[in-house]
């Protein structure tokens, strides 16, 4: 206690940098050693992702629910994975407007991007208090308003399946020791289907684009020229595109190891305007479905454009079909709804950043290129990201 | 590897600034400050879903969100002589000599907030004879255009976020319709996302001086209803940002930017800024 006194008492800057090269030697060497079984792929750059305490990252469970992800066998006509509608190549989305379940039933939404969902604070396109990925799981897998993957009520059956299967036995038994001592009803169970899925999802990194080599690994030949004019578009007062879409993953919703608060943001775009005071559709009413608030009326989750260029077609539905008509269309005219009805239809709940602007075919083509450095090729091409399932194993493999 | 590392040496200097700094080795003779901030909208305290009379046409509005830097924070002794009051780091609400001051509560029309407020900025200075209170409102320029994305909090907020080249939201106070964001312009930078070879032309800081100003009991009141008495929040000016947002050629900006005291437009200031006060003790809200 002394010695640390007269450390202050003299807290000579070559005292103080001394103390503190040793103090994040031991920080280092603490983290190190409590992430043994467990690292994050992620550039230097990028803060760790945060991990519900109930749920620490190990390679097993990862294993696992990259097993559980890629498997028909999760859904009640053994037709239908989580990556049916969350093919790696489109960066963990699909290419059609909205996505059918199991019974053929068609949804309202279109897939979102699973890359970087560790760092969203809020899952899916409206739910706010849809919080963590071990929750959100059991909508596509149990949900019947769409149904899904449509086994609501036959968990029985699902585990089943995966007990049948050594492989599964393998993989359960390594994942949960825990659990596997107490017996095959906590073994084999909605817990720790969900907890295995949500760490595979943690592990669906995405910082490796262009634009990220350009910005942070300082390689000025990443980026065309096109591109870095699109930049300067997209971070500036004309467009004002970097409000909602800025940060580390391109969202006003983040929350990561260095962020002691998360942050949120739900927009209404002006998609629609159907009665003339800002209406959406039924069933697209966005945030107030769930707060009841006339004001949250269109309001959806910020998505990150991380992969954007992969992941048409856009907006909640579905309902653009690419980049240039997202911009042209929507963005430009304050909201698509004024496209449809005329521009005394803007929808007056609307964000006051979307105020419409004049854009040149050339301004756009420069906006869709920066759009386009966004895409990191090397994570829908990582072969540890994708398919486990040998070609042949019995009745596995998943629908794409 | 460089920020990473860079990371945690910061992270391991600020918990040797914490243990050194308030724990064994202050002063015995050093004061703890512990600032309290109000907002109000022409004299009427703020709270998320409260509904304000607001600018020319006394628009009835609802605001969406109230946050602000505030920095630089010095006690004036009685014989004129400013003091640096040292903050405390807590990693969350305050780094460096910046505090993020947030008067949302991610309730009702605020819900793109967080729930998580603070109102008061915390530190500590040497025990002396102090009559007065300066501060600014903003971020010191060493700090304003670093990476927004790998800052340490609060300079790491999504919503504070402006760009490198024009460095943070100074203040967000956003109603439908009209959101006023303070922040440095005309900052030349080779691109948006690079740092501004030298200072902007326009910083927007707003120095604050409180001549008289009791640090135990007084609370420092921010009144943004004053600061738009002269602006109809009802329309914005066409082919200008929503708002103000304090970039040049915004007629929506001139009755704010002069309340604010700060130059606008090639325009030097109309008087001293009109958004803080002292309120004389504690309020009770």
């Amino acid at each position: 206690m002394k010695q640390v006194a007269a450390l202050g008492l003299g807290s000579g800057l070559i005292r103080l940098l001394g103390v503190t090269t040793v103090l994040a030697g031991l920080v280092v060497f603490l983290s190190a050693a409590s992430t043994q079984s467990f690292r994050w792929d992620l550039p230097a750059w990028v803060p760790p992702p945060v991990v519900p305490a109930d749920n620490p990252m190990t390679r097993e469970k990862v294993a696992l629910g990259r097993h559980l992800f890629y498997d028909v066998r999760l859904s009640a006509t053994e037709s239908m994975a989580c990556a049916s509608c969350h093919l790696q190549e489109h960066a963990f989305t699909e290419r059609s407007a909205v996505s059918t379940g199991v019974t053929g039933e068609s949804g309202l939404r279109n897939a979102m991007s699973l890359a970087n969902v560790a760092y969203l604070p809020t899952l899916t396109w409206a739910h706010p208090q849809m919080e963590r990925l071990e929750v959100q799981a059991l909508i596509p897998l149990f949900g019947d308003h769409p149904v899904e993957m449509g086994m609501a009520g036959k968990e029985s059956l699902l585990f089943a399946r995966l007990k049948a299967d050594p492989v599964y036995r393998r993989l359960f038994e390594a994942a949960f020791p825990e659990e596997t001592r107490s017996g095959e009803s906590s073994l084999y169970s909605v817990r720790t289907i969900t907890q295995a899925l949500a760490s595979f999802q943690r592990t669906l990194l995405s910082f490796d684009s262009p634009y990220d080599r350009y910005k942070y690994g300082q390689q000025t030949q990443a980026l065309s020229a096109s591109a870095q004019r699109g930049e300067s578009l997209f971070f500036g007062e004309k467009l004002e595109c970097y409000h909602c879409h800025g940060g580390l993953n391109f969202t006003d919703n983040l929350r990561h190891s260095r962020m002691p608060i998360a942050e949120r943001g739900f927009h209404n775009t002006g998609l629609y305007n159907t009665d003339g005071r800002g209406s959406y559709p039924p069933g697209h009413h966005g945030l107030a479905e769930f707060t009841g608030q006339p004001a949250d009326m269109g309001r959806f989750r910020t998505p990150t454009l991380r992969n954007i260029a992969l992941t048409a077609p856009y907006m909640h539905d579905g309902s653009i079909p690419d980049l240039a008509s997202v911009i042209r269309r929507h963005y430009a005219v304050a909201g698509r709804a004024t496209a449809d009805r005329g521009a005394d239809q803007v929808n007056p709940l609307r964000s006051p950043f979307i105020q419409g602007f004049e854009i040149s075919d050339a301004e756009v083509t420069d906006l869709v290129a920066f759009l386009e450095s966004l895409t990191d090729h090397g994570f829908v091409n990582n072969p540890a990201l994708g398919n486990p399932w040998p070609q042949d194993h019995r009745r596995a493999r998943s629908a794409p | 590897m460089i920020p990473f590392n860079l990371h945690h040496a910061f992270r391991a200097a600020l918990g040797v600034w914490l243990v050194l700094g308030l724990g064994v080795a202050a002063p015995a003779s050093a004061q703890n400050i512990h600032l309290r901030f109000a907002v109000e909208i022409n004299g009427t305290a703020f709270t998320c879903g409260g509904s304000y009379a607001l600018g020319s046409a006394s628009e009835k509005v609802i605001p969406t969100d109230l946050r602000l830097y505030v920095s630089e924070f010095e006690a004036i002794r009685r014989d004129g002589q400013p003091v640096p009051i040292r903050l405390v780091q807590d990693q969350t609400w305050q780094v460096d000599q910046v505090a993020l001051l947030d008067f949302e509560d991610g309730q009702g029309p605020c819900s793109n907030g967080t729930k998580e407020m603070n109102t008061t900025v915390r530190g500590d200075l040497p025990a002396g004879d102090y009559q007065g209170l300066r501060f600014t409102i903003g971020v010191p320029f060493a700090l304003n255009h670093a990476d927004p994305t790998l800052a340490p909090a609060p300079l790491n907020n999504t919503a504070m976020f402006w760009n490198w080249q024009g460095g943070y939201k100074f203040i967000r106070f956003d109603t439908p319709g009209f959101p006023l964001h303070l922040g440095s312009t005309q900052c030349a930078s080779p691109s948006r996302t690079s740092k501004p070879s030298g200072p902007c032309v326009s910083p927007n800081r707003i120095e604050v001086r409180l001549e008289t100003f009791d640090l135990r009991n007084d609370t420092v009141v921010l009144d943004f209803g004053r600061i738009l008495r002269t602006t109809d929040v009802r329309s914005n000016t066409p082919k200008t940002q929503p708002g103000c947002m304090s970039f040049p050629g915004d007629a929506d900006c001139i009755g704010v930017m002069q309340a604010m005291g700060l130059a606008y437009d090639g325009q030097a200031p109309s008087g001293p800024q009109q958004l803080v006060q002292r309120r004389v003790g504690r309020l009770t809200q």
